[in-house]
């Protein structure tokens, strides 16, 4: 017996695109599938991050599980991830997670010769998959600190000190460890939609306006100085603090603006650390999330289960 | 020393079920579902999905604490329907809206970048 379906067709926006950043419209969804998709992409997209560091020398000023912190949390480029194998269910190397299906391996090898301070960074870093490598920071067209860009610091040597290790990377989940969360900020907020009731506002003096426009921590509203009309000036600036409502309020004005949150469009802004991009993250979460709803189906012996119980009871109650 | 399993919460312990399922007793098209290492991403979009079904007379769930890796999804039907029929029909309808979503996003990014080009 097939039902009706109730499936919704939703439509998307894309406003900004860049390697780690992207800002999106989602409509004609719910809340539920914004949000599932938000959490998907923080805590369930796999990354690959150093999970086991062996530290053969380390005469530096941090000690070893300093080290292999600070290790764990250097992003690093994931476009495998999605293909590699967990660890833990990888039958090529029996759980001991260090094959090629499942593990990257890293060396290290560090040691300061001179007067001057050795910063030891993520480019000391040497893998053994060439398409798992530290993130590069660089060459981001993103914009910001050009100069002088060495990678990610993981400690510093003075004359004399060393560091050596080997550290194996592996596939994971920020559920698991924050640090293989791929994103660095996901949000979403509902588009407001702002209703000015000129014939009121045309009511206020100029001052008024002014205080009016004025009330609103973020600038929503502004003032055209020609005709002295109270405009949108942006209303995504609206933080759903309920000011400038208060504010009509207070003036003996209420209605004077309408703002509601339209309950079916989002704007979505994602930013990630740099492991995958920001595009391909969206479409791993969809992916992720449909994996983990084939999860959730019923197997074929409980729905077989059920029908018998069911033909039992029909029996029973004389059917 | 007592530091529990680092993926005792989203691995499935061998022995027990992914799903399971159990009918009310008193009431009846009413059915309780157990998921086993899932969280507020599925029985958030379930639950809201089984709302938009009109032979659904109620759809809810439960995360019953935060240290115990389930979550309880309860259905009760119409005579139209059953609880099971509506929570597969609530997965596929999702499934085909991620999969509309998806190609949605793709031929979006596209355009997108045909757009960018123009503008340069
Ligand atoms: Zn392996």
């Amino acid at each position: 017996m097939e039902g009706v379906s109730y499936q919704r067709f939703p439509k998307i926006k894309i406003r900004t695109v860049r390697d780690d950043f992207m800002k999106f419209e989602l409509r004609e969804t719910d809340a539920s599938i914004a949000n599932a998709l938000r959490r998907v992409m923080i805590a369930e997209v796999p990354t690959i991050a150093i999970d086991l560091v062996e530290i053969e020398v380390n005469s530096s000023v941090l000690n070893d599980e300093f080290i292999a912190h600070r290790l764990g949390l250097v992003p690093l480029i994931s476009e495998r991830a999605m293909a590699m194998r967990f660890s833990r269910d990888c039958d090529a190397c029996d759980g001991d997670g260090q094959c090629e299906y499942c593990s990257v391996e890293f060396h290290l090898r560090a040691k300061c010769i001179n007067d001057q301070t050795l910063d030891v960074t993520s480019k000391d870093l040497y893998s053994s998959d060439h398409t798992v490598v530290p993130v590069d920071f660089s060459d981001s067209s993103s914009g910001f600190d050009n100069s002088d860009t060495r990678g990610i610091i993981i400690v510093k040597l003075r004359r004399g000190q060393e560091l050596v290790l080997r550290a194996i990377a592996r596939k994971g989940i920020g559920k698991d460890h924050a640090k293989w969360s791929p994103a660095a900020t996901v949000t979403f907020m509902y588009e407001p939609e702002i209703y000015i009731n000129e014939e009121m506002m045309e009511t206020l003096t100029l001052k008024e306006k002014q205080d009016f426009v004025e009330s609103s921590p973020t600038k929503v509203f502004g003032i055209n100085p020609n005709t002295g009309q109270v405009y949108v000036h942006d209303a995504e600036a609206y933080t759903y603090d309920d000011e400038v409502i208060k504010k009509a309020e207070a003036m003996g004005k209420p209605g004077l603006v309408e703002i509601h949150a339209k309950e079916d469009s989002f704007i979505f802004t994602v930013e990630t650390t740099g492991g995958i991009k920001a595009s391909q993250l969206f479409i791993n979460a969809i992916e992720i999330l449909k994996q983990k709803l084939d999860a959730v189906r019923l197997s074929s012996d409980t729905v077989e289960a059920d029908e018998q119980f069911g033909e039992l009871g029909a029996h029973m109650r004389g059917g | 020393m007592n530091a529990p399993d680092r993926y005792e919460r989203f691995v499935v312990p061998e022995g027990v079920s992914k799903v399971s399922y159990e009918r009310d007793t008193k009431i009846i098209n009413a059915a309780t579902f157990t998921i086993e290492r899932e969280d507020h991403t599925i029985g958030n979009i379930l639950r809201m999905q089984l709302h938009s079904d009109e032979n659904v007379l109620f759809a809810g769930y439960k995360l019953p604490h935060p240290l115990q890796y389930k979550i309880l999804i309860r259905i009760q039907t119409t005579s139209q329907s059953s609880p099971m029929q509506a929570y597969n029909q609530a997965i596929n309808d999702l499934d085909k809206e991620l999969d509309h979503l998806k190609s949605e996003f793709e031929a979006e990014l596209a355009r997108h970048a045909v757009r960018q080009q123009r503008e340069f």
